[in-house]
């Protein structure tokens, strides 16, 4: 498998400030993985890394070249973070996934218009393209955030908390697209989340961020009750219901 | 004297005054909608006082350039120092803003109590919005900074629509959203000092703010958003004037005033007339 994302013994921060050190893991070429941890060990530093926002302290950070070209990366922010004072229809939202291909003075053509009505599509949201964005469903939002990322069309999708403060429907069907979106358009795909049993049940590897630990492997070596409980600091159990994976947290006196 | 008789008079009396007001408030209208969908409003404030302290420093014997000079390279200097200030500081944004603001009103003062008696005169027009009297020289420099910032909109819309909207995913396309932020704040701070210089800062703020907030309460779409402030910012100054002339009253006051009328209006028809929808 190509390797997409090297980190080789990493260390990330922002100034004199170190947040994570010596941190190595790979993301191939078609794989599903996941980042997990608590909020505010790293996860959102690494993922600005990966996109090219912010320099390693140091290590070295190896991003493919596929094709002789820079990696195209799609990323889908936590929706919070997009201000929509204006208007914009989801499809005016998603068409922002085309800039990068259009340049800095060409205008939004056929081409585009096909590809951002593709993305639409990829989403099932057609029906809801010319709402208004900020006017949409968290569920929605998410979609047509991810369409944009898709209308970029991208070597790897990197996804920030995009289940984060939705109901079990909600989650459960941004997730299940994602699946589909890995396996029919085969794109590689890092997921980033404080939710466990969201990365678990649907990633092929993962990543456990925090500052005592960083762990990379599979999600049944990674995810174990004894990682959890040293890294949230309480008793943790990873239990199998329904042949899905569930993080159960244990009572405040420790007990399991 | 009827309407007709009045528009008459300003248009042969007045004319750089008309089409100085009209030219400052489509434009002010414009930038608005940018200034006000990133909620940097009160940006647009700061930097008209920042533009009217620039001009009053040139007053003194120690900064002896042109008016209009004085007050571009302060404007300018300031929107560097604080669009940065604003980006990633620990103090929050309205605070750098409010402290800017306080300052350069402070410093105003100030020049004022230390310039000589005629020269306060002239700052005082000049705070009061005396548009009647535009020279040609300002008025050409006005169409040039219009002709640019109409230019750089044009030519680069869809990278300053991106980066007001989601800098965080623009900068992974390869978008250096503080770089585009960075235009955007120089162009409107050219456009700010001399439409300031010439118009008064109560026009400018006042355009730069009510037409684009009426034109969010009357539709939906960006595109319409754009239109309906530019058309406001084109129509006010025209009734503006005229009602002021009918009314013996201060023009900029006017013309502000009847922006304000429409978003009264408008502000109403979105709660009554488009109800719950």
């Amino acid at each position: 498998m190509l390797p997409f994302v090297r980190f080789t013994n990493v260390s990330l921060g922002y100034g004199r400030n170190v947040v994570l050190r010596d941190v190595s893991f790979v993301i191939g070429a078609g794989e599903y993985f996941g980042l997990v941890g608590p909020n505010g060990t790293g996860k959102t530093t690494i993922v600005r890394t990966i996109l090219g926002s912010l320099k390693p302290i140091s290590g070295t950070v190896d991003v493919a070249h596929p094709q002789g070209r820079p990696l195209r990366f799609g990323y889908v922010p936590q929706r919070d973070t997009v201000d929509a004072v204006l208007p914009y229809t989801a499809r005016e939202v998603v068409m922002m996934g085309r800039f990068r291909q259009l340049g800095l003075l060409r205008r939004p053509g056929a081409i585009d218009r096909d590809a951002v009505a593709k993305s639409l599509a990829q989403v099932h949201m057609e029906d809801a393209a010319d709402r208004t964005f900020r006017d949409l469903s968290g569920g929605l939002k998410q979609r047509a955030l991810i369409a944009r990322a898709l209308a970029s069309d991208p070597d790897m999708l990197v996804l920030d908390e995009p289940t984060n403060g939705m109901d079990l429907a909600s989650r459960r069907a941004i997730l299940d697209l994602i699946d589909d979106l890995h396996q029919t358009k085969s794109l590689t795909v890092l997921l980033v989340s404080h939710l466990l049993d969201d990365v678990a049940n649907h990633v092929q590897r993962l990543a456990v961020v925090d500052h005592k630990i960083f762990s990379v492997g599979s999600v049944d070596a990674v995810l174990t009750g004894t990682n959890l409980s040293a890294i949230y600091d309480m008793p943790v159990d990873v239990a199998q219901v329904r042949g899905r994976t569930v993080i159960v947290t244990g009572g405040r006196d420790g007990s399991h | 004297m009827g309407v007709i008789d009045i528009g008459r008079t300003i248009l042969e009396e007045f004319p750089l005054a008309l089409f100085g007001s009209v030219m400052v408030g489509t434009l002010c209208a414009f930038l608005g909608v940018y200034i006000v969908a990133r909620r940097v409003v009160f940006l647009g404030a700061v930097l008209t006082q920042v533009s009217v302290m620039g001009l009053a420093l040139t007053f003194l014997p120690v900064f002896p350039v042109p008016h209009t000079i004085g007050s571009l390279v302060i404007t300018l200097i300031t929107v560097v120092i604080v669009s940065r200030l604003i980006t990633g500081s620990k103090v929050p944004r309205d605070s750098v803003l409010g402290v800017v603001f306080i300052t350069s009103v402070a410093a105003r003062i100030l020049i004022m109590q230390v310039a000589k008696r005629v020269e306060v005169a002239e700052i005082d027009n000049l705070l009061r919005g005396d548009i009647l009297f535009v020279t040609p020289d300002l008025f050409l420099l006005m169409t040039v900074a219009f002709v640019m910032a109409v230019a750089v909109h044009l030519v680069f819309h869809k990278e300053f629509m991106y980066a007001a909207f989601d800098p965080e995913t623009a900068q992974t396309q390869g978008y250096h959203a503080a770089r585009w932020d960075m235009i955007f704040y120089v162009v409107a701070a050219v456009v700010i000092a001399f439409a300031t210089h010439m118009v008064g800062d109560l026009f400018v703020f006042g355009f730069l703010v009510v037409p684009p907030v009426t034109a969010l309460l009357l539709t939906r779409s960006v595109k319409m958003i754009f239109f309906l402030s530019v058309l406001i910012g084109l129509i006010s100054p025209v009734v503006g004037l005229i009602l002021a002339f009918r009314l013996d009253v201060p023009a900029s006051p006017a013309i502000v005033g009847v922006a304000s009328v429409a978003l009264g209006a408008a502000w109403l028809w979105s709660v009554v007339g488009r109800g719950g929808r």
